[in-house]
């Protein structure tokens, strides 16, 4: 490469850093709330722009209410509505949906089932009528079902072989006790997916599918569509029974401090994922907590990218979070809180002990608020960027649904979030990552963590094998 | 050909002004007050294509250096400036260019200008041999993070370096060997700085909620005196002939869960009908699941646990296309190649139906929907079109370009092209028999061709 002669550019004009002008008002959508004659509630959201329109559906049907023996058939049910129904079968239904420039997904977790719907609004009534063929008529041709579990068999090996995805499910596996639900893989294993067939499929929708029990949130451009018609003639033609809403059990879990080696000979890098269960959305907590981990590892500009990457370069990321599993009024609740990303395998015992260093002296000094106050900003300020898309409006209004929030959570939320001071931030993180409350698991090659981990006195070590 | 989802496709109404500071730098508007927000989308003229041999990697490397501080602006001053005015930030690598960007709060424009302005013009007064050091680090654990620790993580690298040959510009990713990362000095960054960071090597695009008058002004305020120069080294001829002449295979064995099987195609290049066309005949083929490779792998065979077919498009060189097939328990790669050349054959000789032409058709406008549907995304493309075609306007009628196709230049171009004389091949063996014994959370595989600094 050769060198340029010519000037650099550091003889460009300077000017001081422009301050910023005055915002715009901005608040999260208040959505409009009704219910259809056959009970099915209904959130729809006017977002000026948004073409492609996003439509989701909460169905209760949460994971624990799965049949003994039978993990993953909530998941496998959810795929099968997709496989034909009353009108279709299912490759025209496939087809269908393609015509419209649609896509349906399906994501059974803890709480229930979500269907998905993104479609350019010019095409929304026809699309709106493939989803409710597929929610109020699905045929569940005992062959198709025979085929997804088949795929679904085939798929499990790609999932043990992700770093990321072996350690989320070795850390349910070390949380939770033996008989919980959550203890186990959300999609099901080997052993239970094989039992499951058309009539179990048949039975788990039977059970926990029906409009009165269901939530759809409509958002994006409606402007000249008249949505009761469209949902009147689709949605609101899918009919079922009355239902009791399920009983939510309490969510426990052994957050003893110790580490899990998930062994991986050879591998380059070591999968680090350490967690414990805390406080969700409904805790009053929440907005500090959330304050909190976004100090500690929100960001590459966070306590721990500070140091792990920007200082010492041991990896390309590590975030801490706060997912909810299941959340409601009375305080059943739980979420996880957790802090993940990938080292270097030789510098994995230095990265953890650097790691447990930034909780320590986060316990023992506490945030800045100049820490507090850019979190806010930003946590705060990005809203009207993160929620430009009519799917992203419609995710949180679903989420607030399947959790038993009220519509003006998330609204609130900002509010919250700007009132939440800096000592309420440091209690809520600090207590939400105690160093000695933390469940340690490492995919990576054993041969060559495991003594460094054990040096560092952060738990009891044990190894397992990959798989 | 087909019913589309807009009267009119040409992006809803979206209009986009051009501009030219007299140092070169290029500048896009493009205005939208439905959402009090502003993307800024910088371009720069270089990407991996214009690494030498024993520095693949650099541009990329080049990148993440460009968020450790300029003269006015400390350390890692520009992340913590846009995330502390509600912003957020990237930049990205390619083959073929280099992008930076924020989307602001619509009254932190300004801010974002004056970021990129800063590290335009006066990078190197503040690039040091601890940036150099720290990212050299931090960009190897990108590349383990995101291939080397990945089950079939350099399939993509392998198929690249088979379809363009070796001392071709897009013979290696942008991510680069270890090797060359490991070889790259801090003269090396700063000589890459100094021939391609310039203002008349790159693009600079606005859009959302914007006064274009005043944001013209604050364009012109920063990044005015910035000196243009005429250092910039253009990248090597990329042009190949359009068929790799015979096949080409190569077997692996190695860890993984599950059989596969690859192969990527020399395809026409972006920015030509024939480019569209071959998008249209991958999305018919492989691209949902409609297409001819899922129903028949997938849904009838039960041969495969997924199957598709993916575009990289490329305006220097042939575009890439990229099938991946991998396989259910118990199916060998005679079964599933043979299906495939039945497939792709016969819809050489037939072309899609034009049931299949209006799914490809719709699934493509849904893309550029989705594309369009923030002000970050047209922000992009306005850049893309400027910077790669020499006219952003492009960028807003793409999809009636899409729409335009024929559903007999889609089976020309398969018949051109997909053949098995045009493919190299990457069967992937494993090493021990992948039992599946538990289940863990599902999640999205991806392909990237673009590395990111941040994640």
């Amino acid at each position: 490469m050769s060198d340029s002669a010519t000037p650099t550019g550091t003889t460009m004009d300077f000017h001081p850093r422009p301050e910023g002008g005055e915002p715009t008002p901005w608040a999260f959508p208040a959505p409009e709330r009704s219910t259809l004659p056959n009970g099915l509630t209904v959130l729809r959201c006017h977002r000026p722009g948004q073409q492609v329109v996003a439509v989701d559906v909460n169905l209760p049907a949460p994971l624990d209410a799965e049949p003994e023996g039978l993990d993953g058939v909530a998941t496998l049910m959810a795929r099968a509505l997709t496989e034909g129904t009353d009108k279709h079968d299912a490759e025209e239904f496939a087809a269908e949906l393609e015509r419209f420039g649609a896509t349906l997904d399906t994501h059974a977790d803890h709480p229930g089932l979500r269907v998905s719907l993104e479609v350019p609004v010019s095409r929304l009534t026809k699309a709106l009528g493939l989803l409710a063929d597929a929610l109020r008529a699905p045929a569940f041709p005992d062959s198709e079902v025979e085929r997804l579990v088949r795929n679904r068999l085939d798929e499990i090996p790609h999932e043990l072989a992700s770093p990321a995805r072996r350690a989320a499910m070795e850390l349910s596996k070390e949380l939770f006790p033996a008989g919980s639900r959550m203890s186990r893989p959300r999609l099901g294993t080997a052993q239970t997916v094989e039992r499951i067939d058309g009539p179990a499929v048949r039975a788990f929708y039977e059970r926990h599918v029906r409009p009165s029990t269901a939530t759809a949130v409509v958002v994006g451009d409606l402007t000249g569509v008249d949505l009761d018609k469209a949902l009147a003639g689709t949605l609101g033609a899918w009919e079922g029974s009355a239902a009791e809403p399920l009983p939510m059990p309490p969510i426990t879990a052994d957050d003893t401090g110790r580490v899990v080696i998930v062994d991986r000979p050879g591998a380059v890098q070591t999968q680090l994922l350490l967690g414990r269960i805390g406080a969700d959305r409904h805790d009053r907590v929440w907005p500090a907590q959330v304050l909190g981990t976004y100090c500690l590892g929100g960001t590459l500009t966070s306590r721990l990218d500070r140091v792990l990457r920007e200082e010492k370069g041991y990896t390309y990321g590590v975030r801490s979070f706060g997912q909810v599993l299941r959340s409601e009024p009375g305080g059943n609740g739980a979420a996880v809180l957790a802090i993940s990303g990938s080292v270097a395998t030789d510098v994995t015992g230095p990265a953890l002990g650097d790691l447990w260093q930034v909780l320590r002296t986060l316990a023992a000094e506490g945030l800045t608020d100049a820490e507090r106050d850019v979190a806010v900003q930003n946590l705060v300020g990005v809203a009207p960027l993160k929620y430009e898309t009519a799917a992203a409006v419609a995710d949180t209004l679903a989420d607030q649904v399947e959790q038993h929030l009220p519509d003006d959570f998330q609204a609130q939320m900002y509010a919250r979030l700007a009132a939440t001071g800096t000592v309420e931030a440091t209690a809520a993180v600090v207590s939400a990552f105690p160093v000695d409350r933390l469940v340690t698991i490492l995919v990576g090659d054993a041969s060559q963590i495991a003594q460094p981990v054990r040096e560092l006195g952060i738990g009891e070590v044990t190894v397992v094998t990959g798989g | 050909m087909g019913h589309t989802a807009t009267p009119e496709p040409a992006t809803g109404g979206l209009t986009a002004t051009e501009h030219r500071l007299a140092n070169g730098l290029r500048v896009v508007l493009s205005e939208d007050h439905l959402t009090p927000v502003a993307a800024v989308c910088l371009w720069y003229d270089v990407g991996s294509r214009h690494e030498v041999k024993g520095r693949t990697g650099l541009a990329h490397l080049f990148e993440h250096l460009m968020f450790q501080g300029s003269a006015q602006v400390p350390g890692n001053g520009h992340f913590e400036l846009v995330q502390g005015a509600g912003g957020s930030l990237n930049g990205t690598t390619s083959f073929e260019r280099t992008n930076y960007f924020e989307t602001m709060p619509a009254h932190e424009l300004e801010l974002a200008l004056w970021l990129e302005a800063d590290r335009m013009g006066s990078l190197l007064t503040a690039l040091d041999e601890e940036s150099m050091e720290n990212q050299r680090d931090v960009v190897k654990n990108e590349r383990r993070q995101r291939y080397d620790n990945v089950p079939y993580g350099t399939a993509f690298e392998r198929l690249t370096a088979m379809v363009y040959p070796e001392g071709h510009p897009y013979h290696h990713t942008p991510i680069g060997s270890m090797a060359d990362l490991d070889a790259a000095s801090l003269e090396d960054a700063r000589s890459f700085f100094r021939t391609y960071y310039a203002p008349n090597n790159a693009v600079l695009s606005v859009v959302g909620d914007i006064d274009p008058e005043r944001t013209l002004a604050w364009v012109e305020k920063y990044f005015g005196s910035i000196p243009g120069h005429d250092g910039k080294q253009p990248p090597r001829d990329g042009s190949l002939p359009d068929t790799l002449g015979e096949q080409q295979r190569v077997v692996l064995e190695e860890e993984v869960p599950a059989r596969a099987l690859m192969a990527a195609y020399r395809l026409p290049e972006d920015g030509t009908r024939a480019g569209d066309a071959a998008d249209l005949a991958l999305t018919a083929l492989g691209g949902g699941e409609s297409s001819r490779l899922h129903n028949r792998l997938v849904r009838r065979d039960r041969s495969a646990v997924t199957a598709g077919f993916g575009l990289l498009r490329l305006a220097g060189a042939p575009s890439l296309g990229w099938l991946d097939v991998k396989f259910s328990a118990g199916f060998e790669v005679a079964d599933i190649e043979a299906a495939v050349d039945e497939e792709l054959a016969r819809f050489a000789a037939e072309g899609p139906s034009p049931e299949e032409m209006e799914r490809a058709q719709a699934q493509l406008e849904r893309e550029w929907l989705d594309r369009l549907a923030t002000v970050g995304g047209r922000a992009d493309e306005l850049c893309r079109y400027a910077v790669l075609f020499g006219d952003p306007q492009l960028a807003l009628t793409a999809v009636g370009r899409v729409l335009d196709i024929t559903a007999e230049e889609v089976r020309a171009v398969a018949a051109e092209r997909l053949r098995p004389d045009n493919r190299a091949v990457l069967v992937y063996e494993p090493t021990e028999p992948a039992e599946p014994t538990e289940s863990a959370d599902s999640g999205d595989a991806h392909e990237n061709a673009a590395e990111e600094t941040g994640q």
